[in-house]
C-alpha cells in the first residue's frame, strides 16, 4: 500500500530524511518513533504529498511521487485522514462544521452529512459538544474533534502528526485509545510521536528514525 | 451538488465579508477605473458618430471645360446617377456661377472681363446611409478620366486627414484603457492575494481534506465576480448620469450606446476573473 524507494528530501545540508526504504501494508497500525528533527513529519509529509522527494520515489495507493500531477494530489489526500500535532481546525466554524468539512468537499447532501458526522462524534466520544466552537475547547477535546474530521470521510489510512505531542498524558492515552479502535474497524493508522513511554506497551510495529534515516524497523 | 454550490456561495460571501477593508478598496478601483473607462467608450462611439455626420456633409463638385456640350453633361450626369452614394445632382450653368460669383465677391464678372469665364458645373450631394469614402475616391477618380471633366473639386483627403487624426486619438484612448486594464487587474489581483493571504490556513485545511482546486478557488471567484458586477455598475450609473447631466446642461446631444452596461459588466467580470486566477494559480502552485 506504502512504500518509500531510497527516498530523500532535504530542506538543507543536515536537515531531512535520506534513503528511506519502507513498506507499510494495509490494515497496519504503525508508529514512527524518534526525537525531535528526527523526520517523522517530514516522512508523513512525503506521505500526503505536501512535500516531493528531492530523490527516490514515495508510492500510496498506486500513486507514484514521480508521476503524479499537483492537480490530482487531492485524489490521494481523499483516501487519507490527517491528524495533526496542531489540530488545524477552523476556529469561526462549530465542532459539527468542523467535523463535516470534509463530507462537504466531497459533495455529500445535508442527511448524510449528519449521520456520518453523528457516528464520528459518537466514537470520538464528543456528544454535547457539537455546536461549540474550538477555542471553547479543551486541547484533548480539539485533538478529537481533529480525529473525527480525519475518520469521517472512511479513509484508508489514518496519518496522526504527534497527535499527543500538546496534550497531558491522560488525554494522550484517551487518543491513543481512540486510534487503536479506529484500527480495529479495519483503517490502517501510521502514528508519528516522540512518546516511547505513551507507546511501549503496545504491541505495534515501530519504525524508529534519528537524524532522517531508518535505525530499525 | 445543491448543498456543495450553497457551501461554495456562503464561503464567498464570507470572503468578502472577512476582509471589508481590502474589498472596499478594490471596489473603490474598479468603480473609478471603469468610469473612466466608460467615459473613453462614450467618448469614442460619439467621435464615430460625429466622424459619420461629418462624411454625410461631404459633397464634391465636377467642374467642366469651356463649350462642353449638353450630351458630355449628361454622360456624366449619368455616371453619377449609376452610384448608390449619390442622392443629389444639381447643374451650376454659367449664370448660375456668375450669380454666385457676385455674391461671394460683389463683382460682376461679365462687367469685369467682358465676357463670363467661369465653367458649368454640377454640384453632387451624397448620401448619409450608403456612404463609403473609398467608393467616392474611385467615382471621382473615374470622373476625372472624363475629357469633358476639366476640375473635380474634392475634398475628401482633408476629411481622411481628419479622420487619420481622430483615430490618433482614439489610439491615445485605447492605449490609456489598456494602462487601466492593467491598473484594474493588479488591483484585483492584490485584493485577492490578500483574501487568500488571510485564508491561508482554511485553504491548507481544505486542500489537506482533499478539496480540489476548483473548490479552493471558487469562494475567492465569487467574491471577485461580486466586487466587479458591483463596481462596474456603480460606475455605469455615475457615468450615464454625468453623461445626462452634461447633454441638459450644455445642450449636447452625447448619445449613450443602449448596450454600455452590458459591456462594462461583462468586461469587468473577465477582468475580474483573470485577476483572481493569477493570484489563486500563484498561490495553489
Amino acid at each position: 500500500m506504502i512504500s518509500f524507494n531510497k527516498t530523500t528530501f532535504h530542506y538543507s545540508k543536515d536537515s531531512g530524511i535520506y534513503e528511506i526504504d519502507l513498506k507499510i501494508n494495509s490494515n497496519e497500525f504503525c508508529f514512527l518513533l524518534g526525537p525531535t528533527g528526527s523526520g517523522k513529519s517530514t516522512l508523513m509529509k512525503l506521505l500526503y504529498f505536501d512535500l516531493f522527494p528531492t530523490n527516490g520515489e514515495v508510492e500510496i495507493f498506486g500513486h507514484s511521487s514521480k508521476k503524479i500531477n499537483q492537480k490530482n494530489v487531492y485524489k490521494v489526500r481523499r483516501d487519507l485522514g490527517i491528524i495533526f500535532q496542531d489540530y488545524k481546525l477552523i476556529k469561526q466554524r462549530s465542532v459539527f462544521d468542523n467535523i463535516a468539512l470534509p463530507l462537504r468537499i466531497r459533495g455529500e447532501s445535508r442527511a448524510v452529512i449528519k449521520d456520518l458526522v453523528d457516528e464520528a462524534i459518537e466514537l470520538t466520544e464528543l456528544k454535547g459538544l457539537e455546536n461549540k466552537f474550538p477555542l471553547q475547547l479543551s486541547g484533548g477535546e480539539q485533538q478529537r474533534v481533529c480525529i473525527a474530521r480525519a475518520i469521517v470521510k472512511s479513509p484508508k489510512l489514518i496519518l496522526a502528526d504527534e497527535p499527543t505531542g500538546n496534550l497531558d498524558p491522560a488525554s494522550g492515552y484517551r487518543i491513543l485509545k481512540i486510534l487503536e479502535q479506529i484500527h480495529a474497524e479495519g483503517t490502517a493508522v501510521i502514528m508519528a510521536t516522540h512518546n516511547y513511554k505513551l507507546i511501549s506497551e503496545k504491541d505495534y510495529r515501530i519504525i524508529e528514525l534519528k537524524k532522517g534515516r531508518i535505525v530499525s524497523s | 451538488m445543491i448543498d456543495k454550490l450553497a457551501f461554495l456561495f456562503s464561503e464567498g460571501l464570507k470572503t468578502l465579508m472577512r476582509n471589508r477593508l481590502a474589498n472596499i478598496l478594490c471596489l473603490i478601483t474598479i468603480f473609478i477605473n471603469f468610469s473612466v473607462l466608460g467615459t473613453f467608450f462614450i467618448i469614442g462611439f460619439n467621435t464615430d458618430s460625429y466622424i459619420n455626420i461629418f462624411r454625410t456633409k461631404y459633397t464634391f463638385e465636377v467642374f467642366f471645360v469651356q463649350d462642353i456640350d449638353q450630351k458630355s453633361i449628361d454622360i456624366v450626369t449619368n455616371t453619377l446617377e449609376q452610384s448608390s452614394m449619390v442622392q443629389k445632382i444639381e447643374l451650376v450653368d454659367k449664370d448660375d456661377a456668375a450669380e454666385i460669383f457676385n455674391e461671394e465677391f460683389g463683382e460682376n464678372i461679365e462687367s469685369l472681363l467682358g465676357y463670363n469665364p467661369l465653367p458649368i458645373s454640377l454640384r453632387v450631394d451624397l448620401s448619409r446611409t450608403n456612404f463609403d469614402l473609398d467608393q467616392v475616391e474611385t467615382l471621382v477618380n473615374n470622373l476625372q478620366k472624363e475629357i469633358s471633366v476639366d476640375e473635380i473639386n474634392y475634398r475628401g483627403s482633408y476629411i481622411k486627414d481628419i479622420e487619420d487624426r481622430i483615430n490618433l486619438v482614439l489610439f491615445g484612448f485605447l492605449l490609456l484603457v489598456i494602462g487601466i486594464l492593467f491598473i484594474s487587474i493588479q488591483m484585483i489581483s492584490n485584493t485577492i492575494s490578500l483574501s487568500i493571504n488571510t485564508r491561508s490556513k482554511f485553504i491548507d485545511i481544505l486542500k489537506y481534506n482533499g478539496a480540489t482546486p476548483l473548490f479552493i478557488k471558487t469562494p475567492f471567484y465569487i467574491e471577485s465576480f461580486v466586487l466587479s458586477v458591483f463596481g462596474s455598475f456603480l460606475a455605469f450609473m455615475v457615468v450615464s448620469l454625468v453623461f445626462d447631466f452634461i447633454n441638459s446642461y450644455l445642450m449636447l446631444s452625447i448619445r449613450i450606446d443602449n448596450n454600455l452596461w452590458i459591456w462594462m459588466i461583462s468586461f469587468s467580470i473577465i477582468v475580474g476573473f483573470y485577476a483572481s486566477s493569477k493570484s489563486l494559480n500563484k498561490f495553489l502552485n
